[in-house]
Parts: C-alpha cells; sequence; structure tokens
C-alpha cells in the first residue's frame, strides 16, 4: 500500500510541478513561500490519497493548491488584486493529455539534459562521471582529487537541482524565474562555506 | 518536526540519496534513513521527490555514447548525441533539397559484378584482412595508407606501372602518396576506382560505395551489357559520395565535412542522421558478431540519429531501450529488439 502510493505519487503528481510551480509564482506575491507551499500542498495530497486516490490527479492537485492559497490568505489577512482573477483554475482543472504526459521518450531525454547543463559546472562534473559514466563515488573523488565527502555534497546538490530543473525552463515567465532564483540561492547557500573543498 | 524549514528538509533529503548513492550503506543507515522518512510525510515527499528525477537521470547514459569519458561535452553541445540529434536531424531533412540528390551520372558507371572479366585481371598480390569489430590501419610500401574496417579484406600489389588494391570484401579508407607514374587503383569486381591523387573509400557491400574526401577518383567501369561502347568512366570530387544501385550509381555531392562523417568507423563510431532503424541496425551488426535483430515491423520504421561506438553493443541497445521504448531480449547469440 504504502509502496503503491509512493509511485501513485512519483508517476502522478510530481510531474505537474512545472505547470503547479508557474502557477503559484503568478498568483502568490511572495516568492520566498512559495517551496513552503509547494510542501503544503504536497502533503495535503498525500493525506487526502492515503484515503483513496483521486480520480484526476492533476486536477486535485489544483483544487487542493486552491485551498491552501486560500486559508493563507485568511490566515494572513490577504487580499490580493492581482491574484483575484488569476485564481481562476478552470483552464487547469481539464485533465487532457497535457505535454507532460504525452512527451516521448525524446523529449524527456532532452529536457533531462538541459536540466543537467543548467548544474553548476563541477556538480556537472560529479554528475556526469557519476549518472553518464557510471562510475562509483569513490572513484570520482580520486579522478577529481576532491574528497568522497566533496562528491556526495555535489551529488546531493546536484540532485535537488536537477529536481528543479527538469520541472521548469529557462526561458518562462519572470515570477517562475524569480522563483527558481530564489531556490537556486538557498541551494547553493551553503556552498560559500565550502570553497575549500 | 514542524519547526524545519521545507528548504531543510529537501536538503536533507539530498543529503540522504548522495548517502546512498555512495556504496556501502550500512544497516544502521538504513535503519536512520527509514527512521527519518517515518517521521513526516514532508520528508517522504521531499525525497521520493528528489528520488523521481535522480532515477530519471539514468536515461543520460544514452548521452554518453560516443562521448569520451573523462569530461562532460559543455552545455549544449549534444548535437553529436543520440536522440537529441533527432530533432537536428528532422531540422536538417527539412532543409535539405531534395534535388541534391542526383542522378546526373545514373547511368555512367554500370555495375555488374557477374561478369569475370578478364580485361582487369591482374594476379591477386599479398592479403591483408581484419575480423568483425576491428579497424587497422596499414601503412604501404609506396607510401599510401590504407584503414580496413570491419570484416574486410584487401589484396595488395605494388607494381612498377600500377599500384593496385582489390577489395575483396568490406571497406577501406586510402590516402594515396602522389606518384604520377604509378597510377593508384582500388578494384571490385570489374570497378576500376583510379586515384587522382586523393583521399577516398571504397566499400564493397551490399553495393558499391565511393566517398572522395580529398583531390578526385575517377571510376571506370567495363559495359558489359553494351562492349561496343566499352568503357564508361566518371570523375568523382572531394565531397561526393557515390553509391551504386541496381545498375545505376547514384552520386551524392555533399560537403567533405559529411563526406568525412560516413568515415566516422575510421575512429571506431557510426553517425547516424535520420535514418531507419532497420538500415542503422544493419550496419551497426557488420562490427559485432552478436547481432541485433529487429522483429517488429513498426520498431524498423523508426528513425534514428546519433553518435555510437561501433563495437560497445549494450551501448547501443541500452540507447534503443532507453531512448526509444525498445524492449531487447538478450541471448547470448543474438539480441531481438522488439516495442514494448
Amino acid at each position: 500500500m504504502a509502496d503503491e502510493l509512493e509511485s501513485w505519487f512519483k508517476a502522478e503528481v510530481f510531474i505537474h510541478e512545472g505547470i503547479l510551480m508557474r502557477f503559484l509564482a503568478r498568483v502568490w506575491p511572495r516568492r520566498d513561500e512559495l517551496v513552503d507551499l509547494r510542501q503544503e500542498i504536497y502533503v495535503r495530497v498525500y493525506e487526502s490519497a492515503l484515503k483513496g486516490r483521486p480520480q484526476f490527479p492533476k486536477a486535485f492537485l489544483f483544487s487542493v493548491a486552491r485551498h491552501v492559497l486560500t486559508d493563507r490568505r485568511r490566515r494572513e489577512r490577504i487580499v490580493s488584486i492581482q491574484s483575484a482573477g488569476d485564481n481562476d483554475f478552470s483552464n487547469d482543472l481539464i485533465e487532457e493529455r497535457t505535454p507532460e504526459r504525452w512527451v516521448g521518450a525524446r523529449q524527456v531525454l532532452a529536457r533531462l539534459a538541459s536540466a543537467f547543463d543548467r548544474l553548476p559546472p563541477k556538480c556537472r562534473e560529479v554528475i556526469w562521471l557519476r549518472r553518464i559514466q557510471h562510475l562509483p563515488q569513490k572513484e570520482i573523488a580520486q579522478r577529481l582529487g576532491i574528497s568522497e565527502k566533496t562528491v556526495e555534497y555535489h551529488i546531493s546538490t546536484g540532485g535537488r537541482l536537477l529536481a528543479l530543473y527538469v520541472r521548469s525552463s529557462e526561458s518562462e515567465g519572470d515570477e517562475a524565474r524569480d522563483y527558481r532564483q530564489a531556490v537556486e540561492t538557498d541551494i547553493r547557500k551553503d556552498e560559500k562555506g565550502k570553497d575549500h573543498l | 518536526m514542524s519547526t524545519e524549514s521545507p528548504e531543510q528538509i529537501e536538503k536533507t533529503a539530498g543529503d540522504w540519496l548522495a548517502r546512498r548513492d555512495a556504496g556501502g550503506w550500512a544497516s544502521h543507515e538504513q535503519e536512520a534513513f527509514d527512521a527519518w522518512m517515518r517521521e513526516s510525510p514532508a520528508h517522504r515527499i521531499a525525497f521520493w521527490r528528489l528520488e523521481t528525477v535522480w532515477d530519471e537521470t539514468a536515461r543520460l547514459s544514452a548521452l554518453g555514447a560516443g562521448i569520451r569519458a573523462d569530461k562532460p561535452p559543455p552545455p549544449g553541445a549534444w548535437n553529436l548525441s543520440p536522440f537529441l540529434n533527432l530533432t537536428q536531424a528532422d531540422a536538417n531533412r527539412r532543409k535539405r533539397p531534395r534535388a541534391n540528390i542526383r542522378r546526373a551520372l545514373a547511368a555512367a558507371v554500370l555495375l555488374t559484378m557477374t561478369a569475370a572479366s578478364a580485361w582487369y585481371w591482374w594476379p591477386a598480390g599479398k592479403s591483408y584482412s581484419t575480423p568483425v569489430g576491428a579497424v587497422t590501419s596499414l601503412p604501404m610500401s609506396d607510401g599510401s595508407n590504407v584503414i580496413l574496417n570491419t570484416d574486410s579484406e584487401i589484396k595488395v600489389s605494388i607494381g612498377e606501372k600500377e599500384r593496385r588494391i582489390e577489395l575483396a570484401r568490406g571497406e577501406a579508407f586510402f590516402s594515396v602518396a602522389k606518384d604520377p607514374t604509378r597510377p593508384f587503383v582500388v578494384t571490385v569486381g570489374d570497378q576500376r576506382i583510379v586515384a587522382l591523387g586523393t583521399a577516398f573509400s571504397v566499400r564493397r557491400e551490399p553495393a558499391l560505395q565511393v566517398i572522395v574526401t580529398e583531390g578526385a577518383v575517377r571510376i571506370e567501369s567495363a559495359e558489359i551489357l553494351a562492349p561496343s561502347t566499352g568503357t564508361r568512366n566518371s570523375v568523382l570530387t572531394a565531397g561526393t559520395i557515390a553509391q551504386s544501385a541496381r545498375n545505376e550509381v547514384h552520386v551524392r555531392h555533399a560537403d567533405v565535412s559529411q563526406a568525412e562523417e560516413q568515415l566516422a568507423w575510421r575512429a571506431g563510431r557510426i553517425i547516424f542522421r535520420d535514418i531507419a532503424l532497420a538500415v542503422a541496425v544493419a550496419e551497426f551488426n557488420r562490427y559485432n558478431e552478436r547481432k541485433i535483430v529487429i522483429e517488429d515491423p513498426a520498431a524498423m520504421a523508426l528513425t534514428i540519429g546519433g553518435v555510437v561506438r561501433t563495437t560497445n553493443v549494450d551501448a547501443f541497445v541500452k540507447l534503443l531501450e532507453d531512448g526509444y521504448g525498445l524492449h531487447a531480449q538478450v541471448r547470448p547469440d543474438k539480441i531481438i529488439l522488439t516495442t514494448r
């Protein structure tokens, strides 16, 4: 049951993250809260899915998002003029064959490649050796003359950046770009303290 | 754990992912990880989210085919890589006018391998051959060089009046040392390919193919069907790719880089552009004893593009599986491809 929920989540929920985050970035004024919103939405979808899977995952995801936004506004007494019209999800509710779903293996690969290309150089090199050349972390450390801890750190950061980049593109709107940059900054923040690595 | 920020959770999830990936994952680590995952749905979700994409990046190994291991190519430089290249190939196809493939010289050369014409008879010289999968470079005594492709054989006789190489099987690339007193001639059946100070390749199967990368060559052929007209000649210049089809020769004037691309086997690679899978597999099979068999007509028609290493069957098959959704049944003697 738990495993089944996991695979359902992986296959049916995360794939809509790109469009979800673009939407949130459009209607929610504070970029630094977007990751928090995302988490809350996912957790609510999760808890609801424990009781039963929604028939239309994407529509369900967006209806949860709407509730989360409404709750927050109520709690924080936010009246957002900007979001008044934008909060109309009707277009997003159609459970169609979305691009997320019908992209073929080739486009998936293209998307992965462009996400991979956006990684910082050192991180990109480590991920290359690990995921494309299949070298063990230990060997990567030896080859690059860095510690195994540093390799692990690059894998961790790379994994997070890839998860972000795969669902977002460089060419999207300003709000979404702001969100992405905010997350990037957060991810790389502790990199400064690791200059010696 | 409500005090944890989502960023913090994501960071921890990333660290778990990296730690697990490092290998040497001990049971106490598994327990600690399980405990962390149990702590909250937010933990589980954060980890699954990263894991989903991380697992997907396994597909990226398809990009590694044909690329040297040490360094990743610069960002955006994937045009030589399988699949992505496809969109490139699609674009090229739209741009390239059909007229480029001309039949201007179609009737100029007749390819009839049937007649054992005494006209070109020559005592066979020293023989060289390569096994399947090997590429060998052979320096000749006159300063010329021959690169023999997989499963190929040549017979060399360097005489005082003529340097002659008979291509008995397969494919070879010739870099010819200039010597006006002794023409350099490659024979395939009753075809003679005469070098005019040049670099070119000749392939025998499934049909004669001549690719000229430097200078020019002249193809001479005995006119068996109409002996009265004697020999028919045609001169092919650099960038030309000439291929026989039935009794005709199709001559394509490409640029030299396109011609060179066809000769990527010299560096152990094949470059496919916009080519049917059936053709690509046939080409690939030349280099390997364990043949790939396509049992599914739908799969045969798939168009593929990219660079593959000639001798890495596993990488090529994996690439077809990951990138094209094909299913491979691996048997000791062959690999059967079907659509899933």
